[in-house]
């Protein structure tokens, strides 16, 4: 998502054909302002500490994609003499730093006044250390993330601090992730399980959050989905937790389910997911999530509507479901085989091949249904030749079952050798209505108090009465940023 | 230990081998395993150990087919945890076996033996899915996964005879039997009356064979004035009665949610 904005910026610049000392002094502009701003957001994670008031570390991590962006070795050099009195740390600090550009043009050293003259707190530490470690990973320098990453684990494990929690958080994630490019993840596993014990125990629970989906992930990295099921039962996901990695838990429990054979619980999951992930940004997340609903609901004997294969972002992706859903929806085992085989591949990606295996007895049951809609009477023989199989044995086994699970109503004649549908039965007599009924009225429900769970609320809204006008019009300001900002945070987080 | 494995393996690949002697030696080299800490994988590097972890492996796999032998499924399950260690944890340290795909496909079959469909696709998961569709051992039990689950019953009753290995034949007896139980629950369900040749026809037993009378039996089929069986009287459903209960229960939650909304 941040990539793609990158390349139109790039082509701006070749139109405009700058000379190479406006290009340079343009990029030593920009580099300042970027220290500038991180020196800015510096001050207010030390503002925070000392008020103890999370909030401020929340906001400026909320802006950790924008930083992001920024970033380079001049910076971060120039970072270090401002944050690092001069001794082993920023030694330590500037190894781990990516390599100057040739072309690059270093920026004064920090005067007197601003070096630093004694050693960081630790919030300040971890942060810097984050953002050097988000750099290396954009800069696809596994080797030093790694080790920079380990630094700052150590640097994270060894201090108890309430106020180091959402920093650690996002650490976590960005530590996880570098072993997963190392291809390391099985060996951070006991890490992991030993700061979620910890963060548990400490009631971080933004740090939960995030590790409990680490894990998770790494689990169903191996496919152990037996491990994650049962890290999911022994532990309390934290109701706290925010939006971005709700919605990435409950696609990881949807998964789990689903591969349980639990598709209406898989459903449920996986539909909560997609409405708690953000609606503008993180394309690829709704992507995935959305084509192992559709499979689900496959599974669950449903069609998903056409509508879903028609939003825009998703359309191509989901090229080949569409495919697979009409071939069920016709019931249609020979296009059903050829889709499997044509996109077997892209499915073995998306890690949907194995649900889509078990499809295969979901398109014998629409063909069978649809088979007693249209005949009241035919031989095994016809069955056998229409859904293709070997013989009119097998076609007789399948009816019978078919028949005992309540898919079509009729009797099998064993001496006439034919299939006889009978009435369908009266559906309002029985309590079938009612229990769809039901199932709605509930689905309309927990929707319901889920979207007011959703709902954040601003700070300290509960003293509007007492404040006075003036107070009123600030607050107001305020109220608009914060929304802005959550907005923001919402496309971004992903 | 490797005087105990020896003797284990000599004995097991005798053409009769002697149970109960296999299965005290079995019991002291489970001793010796635990005493060398299973082998960590940190050891696991130096060459002695990975002798070490090499033997128990296949110590386990004979742990298998012993427990197959003498049906204790209850073991079988458990060897074959331990033995999983060994076939995922430890393959970067180990030459792959080369029963691995038997082993695997045989775990595969025993869980659709014992009907327990869910702990099937969740090991199914674990397997790389390029092997799903080619691998001689793997793919003949989830071609018969899909038939269990389509209803055609009479390949599964087929297919005994070209399972991929000797050892596969003890749960397949199993899974025949619980298809068996299927197809007679399916066929009282959807046939009005059957002569008793037809019906050993469609269960894969012998026409006029006491087998066929004990299923009969067992689910108190009875036979009309012409010999067959006649299942209408299975066929009718009992009344459904409106639970007041249930129905009063959701009524009260719809209002208390409601007023939460209101």
């Amino acid at each position: 998502m941040t990539n793609a904005a990158d390349p139109i910026a790039h082509d701006v610049e070749m139109d405009v054909d700058p000379s190479p000392e406006t290009l340079a002094d343009e990029k030593k502009n920009q580099d300042i302002a970027a220290v500038q701003e991180i020196r800015e957001q510096i001050r207010q994670i030390e503002k925070s500490v000392a008020s103890k008031e999370s909030r401020f570390i929340l906001r400026v991590l909320r802006n950790l994609p924008n930083t992001r962006r920024k970033l380079d070795a001049v910076v971060f050099r120039n970072l270090a003499q401002s944050i690092y009195p001069t001794g082993a740390d920023r030694e330590a600090a500037i190894a781990l730093m990516p390599v100057l550009e040739k072309d690059a043009t270093e920026l004064p050293d920090v005067t007197k006044k601003l070096a630093a003259t004694k050693a960081p707190i630790a919030e300040v530490d971890a942060y810097f250390y984050l953002l050097l470690l988000v750099k290396l990973i954009d800069a696809n320098d596994l080797k030093r993330a790694g080790t920079c990453a380990d630094a700052l684990m150590a640097k994270i494990s060894i201090q108890n601090r309430r106020t180091l929690d959402l920093i650690g958080a996002k650490s976590y994630f960005y530590f996880s992730r570098v072993a997963e490019l190392n291809n390391a993840l099985e060996g951070i596993r006991a890490f992991l399980h030993a700061r979620l014990r910890t963060a548990t125990l400490r009631n971080d629970f933004e740090g939960q959050a995030v590790l409990i989906n680490c894990l998770l992930r790494n689990y169903l990295h191996y496919s152990l989905y037996d491990q994650a099921d049962k890290l999911v039962k022994k532990s309390v996901y934290p109701e706290s937790a925010s939006n971005n990695e709700w919605a990435r838990f409950l696609y990881y429990l949807g998964r789990i389910k689903a591969a349980k054979l639990e598709y209406s619980d898989a459903h449920k999951h996986l539909v909560q997911a997609l409405r708690k992930s953000p609606q503008h940004a993180a394309i690829g997340f709704r992507q995935t999530v959305q084509k192992l609903i559709i499979v689900v609901e496959l599974l669950l004997g449903n069609i998903p509507e056409r509508v879903v294969f028609r939003q825009a972002g998703l359309r191509q992706s989901l090229g080949p479901y569409f495919q697979l859903t009409q071939a069920v929806r016709l019931g249609n085992l020979k296009r059903f085989g050829d889709v499997v085989s044509q996109y077997g591949p892209k499915f073995q990606l998306d890690h949907t091949f194995t649900l889509i295996i078990r499809l295969r007895h979901n398109v014998i049951k629409t063909a069978i249904r649809s088979i007693g809609l249209s005949y009241s009477r035919i031989s095994p023989q016809d069955i056998a030749k229409r859904l293709m199989l070997d013989s009119s044995e097998d076609a007789e086994f399948i009816v019978s079952k078919a028949i005992r699970d309540g898919v079509i109503e009729a009797t099998l004649d064993p001496a006439q050798n034919y299939m006889r549908s009978k009435e369908s039965t009266d559906i309002y007599s029985t309590r079938e209505p009612q229990l769809a009924f039901h199932e709605r009225i509930s689905f309309c429900l927990n929707l319901h108090n889920q979207s007011v769970k959703a709902m954040r609320y601003p700070p300290k809204s509960y003293g509007k009465d007492l404040e006075s006008a003036e107070e009123r019009r600030e607050r107001e300001q305020q109220d608009l940023e914060l929304a802005k900002e959550m907005a923001e945070d919402d496309e971004d987080g992903f | 230990m490797s005087h105990y494995y020896k003797e284990l393996k000599s004995e097991w690949e005798k053409r009769a081998p002697n149970l109960a002697r296999c299965g005290q030696l079995l019991d002291v080299l489970k001793l010796e395993l635990v005493r060398v800490g299973f082998a960590s994988p940190q050891e696991a590097l130096q060459p002695k150990s990975q002798q070490q972890m090499v033997m128990s492996r296949d110590m386990l796999e004979i742990a298998v087919e012993h427990s197959i032998t003498v049906k204790d499924y209850a073991a079988f399950e458990r060897y074959m945890a331990q033995l999983n260690m060994y076939y995922y944890d430890y393959d970067k340290y180990l030459q792959a076996s080369s029963q691995m795909y038997k082993f695997l496909g045989l775990n595969l079959l025993y869980m659709l033996a014992h009907n327990r469909i869910a702990d099937f696709h969740i090991e199914l998961e674990r397997l790389p899915s390029a092997l799903l569709l080619e691998n001689p051992f793997i793919q003949p039990v989830l071609a018969l996964e899909n038939y269990y689950m389509e209803g055609r019953y009479n390949k599964i009753l087929q297919a005994k005879r070209s399972m991929p290995s000797a050892i596969y034949a003890s749960f397949m007896d199993m899974l025949v039997n619980t298809a068996r139980d299927e197809i007679a629950s399916c066929m009282e369900k959807s046939y009005d009356k059957m002569s008793p040749k037809q019906a050993a026809l469609r269960l894969g037993l012998k026409p006029g064979g006491a087998d066929v009378a004990a299923i009969a039996n067992k689910r108190s089929w009875p036979l009309d004035d012409q010999g067959n069986y006649n299942f209408i009287g299975l066929h009718t459903k009992p009344k459904e009665m409106v639970s007041a209960k249930e129905i009063a229960g959701n009524t009260l939650t719809y209002a208390h949610e409601l007023e939460k909304i209101v």
